[in-house]
């Protein structure tokens, strides 16, 4: 049980290749983002190092550890784990990279999931309402909880 | 509390079953304590400590009716399931955006 994003896309590419354009090239492709820094100074490059951790260096050579590697099948899977500098200690979360042969592409999905509590009985799906203001009590709620449960399976 | 410790609290305050039937009884409406207790089957100290944590995570709130300043009820407060979900999607958009951009790196690269 547990809260998850998933992203996906298809790339013009073999899934051995995509895997290493995405372990190997992630500092040429990776876009810092204000809102996911991973420490609050200046952003830094991104990198694997060998195929034990998921690593940040800023300009200044200071590394901060995003997460561990613990499945590395090339041109198949990729499991990391992720932290941001904003995240309490108990906060781990783990981003999950498969890469599936689809014809002459390769359909690469990242999978990102968190803290195992989110409630799976609550998230029955409903339609979110057209205003957010719609009901103090249980509409408002019942809204939420169904696009809460587009992100939890 | 950073929004990251705010989510913690939220997510570990609907961990517990008794806690998430509560959240379900007030989404009905809001109730008192006692009626909370009876509808779980718990005890009147049991319910208190599963409020307390519901009330510090900030997901119900203590309040009065307006018809009556003596009488206490429970509601929920639905801001901290909006961390939430705002912590979802922009996770979400961050990995559309990353994975553009790895597209378009792989595709270039060729």
């Amino acid at each position: 049980m547990a809260s998850r994003v998933m992203v996906a896309l298809r790339v013009r590419a073999t899934p051995a290749r995509a895997f290493e354009a995405f372990t190997a090239e992630i500092g040429q492709w990776w876009t810092p983002n204000d809102l996911f820094a991973f420490t609050p100074r200046e952003p830094g490059v991104l990198s694997f190092e060998g195929r034990e951790r998921l690593i940040e260096t800023r300009a200044g050579g200071k590394v901060f550890e995003i997460g561990r590697v613990t499945v590395w099948e090339p041109g198949v899977r990729l499991v990391v784990g992720w932290r941001q500098a904003s995240f309490t200690p108990e906060m781990a979360t783990e981003v999950e990279v498969t890469f599936e042969p689809v014809g002459e592409e390769t359909r690469v999905t990242v999978t990102h999931t968190g803290w195992d509590s989110v409630p799976r009985a609550h998230v029955a799906k409903h339609g979110f309402p057209e205003t957010a203001f719609l009901a103090r009590h249980g509409e408002w709620w019942r809204a939420l909880l169904g696009r809460l449960g587009e992100y939890v399976g | 509390m950073t929004a990251a410790a705010r989510l913690d609290t939220t997510l570990a305050a609907l961990a517990d079953p008794h806690r998430r039937q509560v959240i379900e009884l007030l989404r009905e409406r809001p109730r008192r304590a006692g009626d909370l207790a009876r509808a779980a089957g718990l005890t009147a100290p049991a319910m208190s400590r599963h409020l307390r944590a519901l009330r510090q995570s900030g997901l119900v709130e203590e309040t009065s009716p307006d018809f009556d300043a003596r009488v206490r009820v429970y509601q929920l407060r639905p801001e901290p399931m909006v961390h939430l979900l705002r912590w979802l999607e922009e996770t979400e958009r961050l990995w559309t955006a990353q994975l553009a951009a790895f597209k378009a790196h792989v595709e270039k690269a060729g």
